[in-house]
């Protein structure tokens, strides 16, 4: 193997006992000597090194290296930012494949681009000939970096321990960062090609190489081979060039759109021109939407697709290996073995993976494009036709740390329809129904901070006859914006609409108040709608632009689920044509700590986008916003920004112990009603435009977008009770806010001293809202809360800013909002900060601590109790039966 | 690498254990269990298949790839260790106890070797 090419660690591999094979023209591990197997399942389940050395790394920079670029690679050049990576496909003229690659944006100046270490001549060749057209160069630094990739759920922990704990990267696919490892200097990829939902690929200089393979063996990493590799990537379905790209076992070339990654890797931006093979990739684009809409009638562009295949029967399949549907032969396989997997048991989040293991014959195939999910094929394994499947996928990874194993399993049928007597079931609903609101309000403590016990008041109104009504009005112009109801019966509630109006806006200190919405995420959605519609309303004869740029928190940051593309600007958010993304820019949040939105930083975000809407306020929240701050930046700018705050979390702290919103210069609040605030489940919208104001007819506009726009029936009982909350909160909310704040810093002390990780400021005492966050262990989140429920504290396990999701969260959510309504105050709390330290750190059983802690607080403070007010509501109770 | 003194050895790699004269085990050996790597799957034979001397009469496969077992001799197949099904990993684990097949009514075997003449054959 003499001609052979070695990479840095080629000494390091030989002395660990690999066996060395020739790989591309490089002499490579294909495996060492704990064999394949093991490898990949510890690949899965802790954490393996890969030498990917031999990838061919190409530095191109000059001031056309953007054109160049956007003109070779399948790929939008121009969404690449900074400190993000993108795969990518080098198409050829026809559509094809000259290779696959990724895309490293370290530098502002020069872009990394890697591809596979057989293709890398030929790469050079290709793109050679293309170059000279361009002020731009490349050059190859392969032998000047090693690159080792750490893949795996342990990698975070393993590379954070040489980074002195720093993160790594942002916890998001592709996310790069260049930082020091025991001070030398690294660039880390959240990139991998093994399917690990936590891998990264990390860039040293060729000198360290073997130092920072030793420490990663030193910290828990195993080295694993190309075996390895290459069933981890089977088992994620990520194409092998030669195998999935290039020819296929007929010898016709693969279409690019034949590899479902091209849907991702593929653009036809105009920022791009004319790049090669744009026109046989757009005729392969249309043929691949046909075909996912099922429309077989032109297959002649896309004849071909590789879907996972999976072997029902006892047997391995191989490359090669001719796939029939019936007689017919349909395609080949194209990579196929067997490969390991954990063994689990349970379901959903309470799935726990064993230690067993077993093996499943998988593959990819490349087969008719008429071929659907679910369709039953026989592969010829040597002259023996087995039985197979198309699954949808063989591997998971939205539930982080781990990569689960998707086994196949054909639908099962429905549970038979309910059927039979149902009055035992409508007794067996009540007792059920009876012992769940005793354990919630007499047996539990209820941390979760989105969560609120109303009076009895409340409950009450909400139950009593208007609940059961229709109560639609809308303020005609013709008749001086007077409200007209559609409905007879309305008066009363029409009365309660406005005085509930008249108190919510002295509440929020604003000029308008919308009370019909039914939830916070509602009163988001006829925001944004409204703004959307208020755009657009000098010109209806075209198709609607739009919103963009928005400025809002990240969902990981703690940014609210409703004000997210995925939430409720779904509909409303625009695309930027240059970055092909949704035209969002998220708060900067500082360094050392990153509960807080960096002000320095998020004026620059401004001055480079311009957004036209700034949306605060998170779910996970510590800290106020800096509305001010940025209304005076925002002013200074001469920008026509719209500053909303989502105040969902914090509506019912509004006034002197946390913020006044309208004070600080936000145009829109919206809230939940139901969180810290005393009211049912429903939502806000208040504004501070006034008559006469340009941006009155946005208000109307909102007010048009709640009725008729998201709500016929607006939910009368509860908007009742609302009106009780209102006066109870604008009766109490001096001393209630005071100490929910207070509390809230006081549990989170009490927490810290009883030894559990509380996250935030320690100077102000962790907290300034009615939150606390408490970090519990990466991923051990979930696990954590439901013990805490076992034992009676209910809460919620949160992901932090530095993870991946909530199936990764190592942390917990907890507000003291409802506890401080039912009288806890300090003493109380630093009694359930000792109790939950015994349960989450020493795993002791506390139910019957909890249970009677709980038990000398049921009744609820900070509303009406008077002797008069309780008779009335006995009546009440009495007339409506309840 | 584990050369038992007992067995015979063909050059395919496989391992001889006589029971008596015309009934034997047959296995693979150390060197080819290594060779291959982890074993995922067996395809044994069934009892009562004929068998001939140095041509296939079943294949494992390893992560990697398929290979042929070829038997040391012409007999019909008495038993197979059904084992091995669900647990190919015994070849990589105890090759010498982990045996494949039992041939009965052997006419005739193809070349075997000595414990030491394959250790040196493998040596090679």
């Amino acid at each position: 193997m003499s001609d052979l090419k070695r990479t840095q660690l080629y000494d390091v591999h030989v002395a660990a006992g690999a066996s060395m094979v020739d790989f591309g023209g490089w002499e490579m591990p294909i495996k060492y000597p704990t064999d394949i197997v093991a490898e990949h399942l510890y690949t899965r389940h802790a954490c393996s090194l890969f030498d990917v050395s031999h990838m061919g790394r190409i530095l191109v920079e000059g001031p056309e290296m953007v054109p160049f670029l956007q003109h070779v690679l399948s790929s939008n050049v121009m969404a690449l930012d900074l400190n993000q990576a993108q795969y990518a496909i080098i198409p050829n003229e026809n559509g094809g494949a000259v290779d696959d690659a990724y895309l490293y944006r370290f530098e502002e100046d020069r872009y990394l681009l890697v591809v596979n270490a057989a293709n890398t001549d030929k790469d050079l060749e290709h793109l050679n000939a293309q170059i000279k057209n361009y002020d731009a160069k490349m050059t190859v630094i392969t032998g000047d970096w090693a690159a080792i990739a750490v893949q795996g759920p342990k990698a975070k922990d393993i590379l954070q321990k040489l980074s002195g704990g720093q993160a790594v990267t942002e916890p998001v696919k592709n996310a790069l960062n260049t930082l020091q490892f025991e001070g030398r200097t690294v660039r880390v990829a959240k990139t991998g090609y093994t399917g690990e939902p936590i891998g990264y690929e990390v860039y040293i200089e060729s000198a360290e190489a073997a130092w920072l393979w030793n420490r990663l063996i030193e910290l828990g990493a195993k080295p694993a081979g190309l075996g390895a590799r290459d069933t981890c990537r089977l088992e994620a379905c990520l194409p092998l060039y030669g195998h999935e790209m290039g020819v296929d076992p007929e010898r016709k070339e693969i279409p690019v759109f034949a590899v479902p990654l091209a849907k991702f890797a593929v653009s036809f931006s105009p920022q791009k021109g004319d790049f090669i093979g744009r026109e046989a990739l757009a005729k392969q684009f249309a043929a691949f939407s046909r075909i996912m809409n099922r429309d077989f009638s032109d297959l002649t562009d896309l004849p071909r697709r590789i879907l996972p295949i999976t072997l029902l029967d006892k047997g391995v399949m191989r490359a090669g290996m001719p796939v029939y549907k019936g007689d017919k032969l349909i395609g080949y396989v194209t990579s196929g073995t067997m490969v390991p997997y954990y063994r689990h048991e349970g379901e959903g989040l309470g799935t726990v993976i064993l230690e067993e293991t077993a093996k499943r014959s998988i593959g990819l195939a490349i087969v008719d494009s008429d071929t659907l999910e679910d369709d039953e094929v026989q592969i010829d394994v040597r002259g023996r036709r087995l039985k197979a499947v198309i699954p949808p996928y063989h591997m998971r990874v939205d539930a982080p740390p781990f990569a689960r194993p998707i086994l196949y399993r054909p639908e099962e049928e429905d549970a038979a329809a309910a059927s039979g007597d149902r009055a035992p079931k409508a007794l067996e609903l009540i007792g059920r129904a009876v012992e769940n609101h005793v354990w919630r309000q007499e047996k539990c403590v209820n941390l979760i901070p989105s969560e609120m016990t109303p009076s009895r008041a409340v409950r009450l109104l909400c139950a009593s006859d208007p609940s059961f009504r229709y109560a639609e009005h809308k303020k005609v112009k013709s008749f001086y914006d007077a409200d007209v109801f559609y409905y007879q019966g309305t008066e009363f509630i029409d009365e309660v609409e406005q005085l509930l109006v008249e108190e919510m806006k002295a509440f929020l200190g604003c000029a308008e108040v919308e009370t019909r919405c039914v939830s916070g995420q509602m009163s988001n959605t006829c925001v944004f709608s409204a703004l959307m519609d208020w755009k657009n309303r000098l010109n209806r004869k075209q198709d609607p632009k739009r919103l963009g740029y928005i400025m809002n928190n990240h969902i990981i940051k703690g940014g609210h689920l409703s004000a997210q593309p995925m939430g409720a600007l779904h509909d409303y958010i625009a695309v930027d044509p240059v970055t092909e993304r949704h035209a969002l820019v998220n708060f900067p949040v500082l360094k050392d700590n990153i509960y807080k939105i960096d002000v320095e930083e998020t004026k620059k975000a401004i001055d480079q986008y311009r957004p036209e809407f700034i949306i605060f306020g998170k779910s996970m929240v510590l800290h106020k916003e800096p509305v001010a701050a940025i209304r005076k930046y925002v002013d200074e700018m001469g920008l026509q920004t719209t500053i909303m705050y989502d105040m969902a979390h914090v509506l019912g702290l509004i006034g002197d112990h946390f913020q006044k919103p309208f004070q600080e210069g936000a145009e829109i609040v919206t809230g939940s009603t139901h969180k810290t605030f005393f009211g049912p489940q429903r939502g806000i919208v208040g504004v501070n435009y006034k008559k006469g104001e340009l941006k009155y007819g946005l208000w109307e506009t909102i007010e048009s977008r709640a009725f008729p726009g998201s709500v016929s029936n607006h939910h009368l009982g509860t908007q009742l009770g609302l009106l009780m909350a209102a006066y109870e909160m604008n009766q109490f909310k001096d001393t209630y806010q005071a100490a929910v704040v207070s509390n809230a810093k006081s549990f989170a002390k009490s927490l810290k001293a009883a030894g559990l990780d509380v996250a935030g400021d320690p100077s102000i005492d962790y907290t300034e809202t009615h939150q606390v966050i408490v970090n519990v262990g990466y991923g051990t989140g979930p696990e954590v809360a439901m013990r805490l429920e076992r034992n009676n504290i209910i809460c919620n396990y949160q992901a932090t800013p530095e993870e991946e999701g909530f199936t990764a969260s190592g942390a917990l959510r907890m507000g003291v909002n409802e506890m401080t309504r039912f009288g806890f105050g300090p003493a109380e709390f630093d009694k359930l900060a000792q109790i939950m330290a015994d349960c989450i750190l020493r795993g002791k059983e506390v139910k019957e601590d909890v249970e009677s802690l709980r038990a000398g607080y049921t009744e609820m403070k900070y509303c009406f109790n008077e002797d008069q007010v309780a008779s009335a509501l006995n009546e009440l109770a009495k007339k409506s039966g309840l | 690498m584990n050369f038992p003194a007992e067995l015979k050895y063909s050059k395919d790699h496989e391992w001889v254990k006589t029971i008596d004269e015309s009934t034997v085990l047959v296995g693979i050996t150390d060197f080819a269990q290594s060779e291959l790597g982890d074993l995922v799957f067996i395809n044994l034979p069934q009892e009562g298949d004929e068998v001939t001397a140095e041509e296939s009469f079943c294949d494992v496969e390893s992560v990697k790839a398929v290979s042929d077992v070829m038997s040391p001799c012409t007999g019909v197949i008495a038993e197979v260790n059904t084992e091995l099904e669900d647990e190919p990993q015994l070849l990589n684990e105890d090759p010498y106890g982990a045996w494949i097949a039992k041939i009965k009514d052997i006419s005739s075997f193809g070349e075997l070797m000595s414990a030491d003449e394959y250790e040196a054959f493998v040596q090679q």
